[in-house]
């Protein structure tokens, strides 16, 4: 019997969503997506998750008009449950202030964030948590201090936003739930 | 000239894996902000499937959210992998997938299960998606589900202890038998849905990720992989898992394993392997992968289990 047809959007959506599953289910783990070029990693994750039940923000003039394709309404940075910086700049940075942490009740109103950086170079850190084997040191670059300085105040566990770290086509998933220290030495 | 069958896709009777793209991406949506909340249970829409709800509709649709042509399926129930309702979600799932099935817990890439967890050990990569009838741990202590959901955003799990207390003053043990209430990640206590105590360890630091889905109450919550779950226990009196000393199975001689008892006409009870697809394995001569109790009944997690107290 034939089944259903696997449409190349289908398999596509599929595949980007798994990335982030396991992504978020391994954090400090790099996943890879199925782009064909590196820009297409923000669309591809933001085809996997958005429709017109959810509302984006991007302060990325290019990626703003191919978000709006996917049918999600455009907020701003303190209403809107998904959030795209291909860019983290230290305004942007500052700015995650008012990114949605959701509430006691029910914590899952909070955003998810979408962080264009380098993975490897100098500054390290040691993430433990759920998702990690005892610990995992985790090596990343171009993400500003004030970005760590604001995620230590949205995160009260279980309030706090969830990030996916992008560099070209890999994910790094960094939930609420992953504990963030300066690795020794 | 164009032809307007060229201009369209073909004409599909149904979407890929059943659901339309937009509840796929919803439910797909609350089980990513399931796994970053461990334990905490997500609400969803909960969409209408030719299956009845409360015939396993919830972990149905996550499997149908996951599942792709390359997945390798495996569906139980109570460890069977012939019971009639799991080999109708397991053609179900085939024939709106396309995706392979099977009966070994090792090659599947999503395993559905009604109420067991493997005896074998599940690793990293695969999915176990539990169908959960009830997913309010604190329903017992408190019926409004306003209340029970305020009870877990403040953490205030006193009435839990005060009845696990009751039970000890009334019966000197644990009483609570399946779906025995655990604590994730240090936060939220879950229902592990009604697995038997036996199972409820095997939850703890686990190489898989595990997805637990009600599709009739609507709540989809998920234990991710390493991620601390601690049935509730006083310090004094350890949490125990069902005492499987004693019984062999009767076709493979198996022992420490969880079974099924088969009342006998002469009031003498049998056992038997509740997981099936072990048991086929052991009947074929085929060797098993690791399991998480060994042959003397120790659980792979060294200090998890400790032994039974009766307070006085």
């Amino acid at each position: 019997m034939t089944h259903p047809l696997y449409t190349e959007t289908e398999a596509r959506v599929r595949e980007s969503f798994l990335v982030l599953m396991h992504a978020l289910s391994f954090p400090g783990r790099p996943q890879n997506l199925p782009a064909a070029q590196a820009d297409d990693a923000f669309l591809l994750m933001a085809e996997a998750l958005l429709d017109l039940e959810t509302t984006c923000f991007t302060a990325d003039m290019a990626l703003d008009g191919l978000l709006a394709q996917t049918g999600a309404r455009r907020a701003d940075l303190a209403s809107a449950d998904y959030a795209f910086f291909p860019v983290l700049t230290d305004e942007h940075a500052a700015s995650l202030a008012l990114a949605k942490t959701g509430t006691l009740l029910l914590p899952d109103t909070s955003a998810t964030l979408f962080i264009g950086c380098q993975f490897g170079g100098s500054q390290a850190s040691r993430w433990t948590g759920p998702g990690i084997d005892n610990e995992i040191t985790v090596r990343l670059s171009g993400l500003p201090d004030v970005f760590w300085r604001q995620r230590e105040k949205a995160v009260s566990y279980p309030l706090g936003w969830d990030v996916f770290l992008v560099d070209g086509q890999q994910v790094i998933g960094l939930p609420r739930s992953t504990r963030v220290e300066p690795a020794a030495g | 000239m164009t032809a307007l069958s060229s201009l369209t896709a073909p004409q599909q009777p149904y979407s890929y894996g059943y659901l339309d793209a937009h509840a796929k991406r919803e439910l797909r949506r609350r089980m990513l902000k399931a796994i970053a909340v461990p334990g905490y249970q997500v609400p969803y829409a909960s969409r209408e499937l030719p299956i009845a709800r409360g015939w396993g509709t919830g972990g149905l649709q996550v499997t149908l959210a996951l599942v792709g042509p390359e997945s390798i399926v495996k569906v139980i129930d109570q460890g069977a992998d012939d019971s009639v309702n799991a080999a109708n979600l397991r053609r179900f799932i085939a024939r709106m997938s396309g995706a392979a099935t099977t009966t070994d817990a090792v090659a599947a890439t999503l395993l559905q299960s009604r109420h067991r967890i493997p005896e074998e050990r599940m690793r990293e990569g695969q999915v176990l998606i539990l169908q959960v009838p009830d997913p309010e741990p604190l329903r017992a202590v408190q019926p409004d589900m306003s209340k029970s959901a305020q009870m877990h955003a403040d953490a205030d799990y006193g009435q839990m202890w005060l009845s696990l207390y009751e039970q000890l003053v009334r019966f000197k043990q644990y009483i609570q038998g399946a779906s025995y209430p655990s604590l994730v990640n240090g936060r939220h206590i879950i229902s592990p849905s009604p697995i038997p105590r036996w199972d409820t360890p095997k939850l703890h630091l686990a190489s898989h990720l595990t997805i637990l889905s009600a599709g009739r109450e609507k709540r989809i919550y998920a234990v991710p992989p390493y991620t601390t779950v601690a049935p509730l226990e006083f310090s004094d009196v350890p949490f125990q898992v069902e005492d499987q000393s004693g019984r062999a199975c009767r076709t493979t001689g198996v022992r420490n394993r969880f079974m099924n008892e088969i009342p006998q006409t002469d009031g003498t009870s049998q056992f038997e392997l509740s997981d099936s697809g072990y048991a086929e394995k052991l009947a074929n001569g085929i060797m098993p992968a690791s399991t998480y109790y060994d042959e003397n009944g120790e659980f792979y997690h060294a200090g998890i289990l400790k032994p039974a107290v009766r307070p006085d």
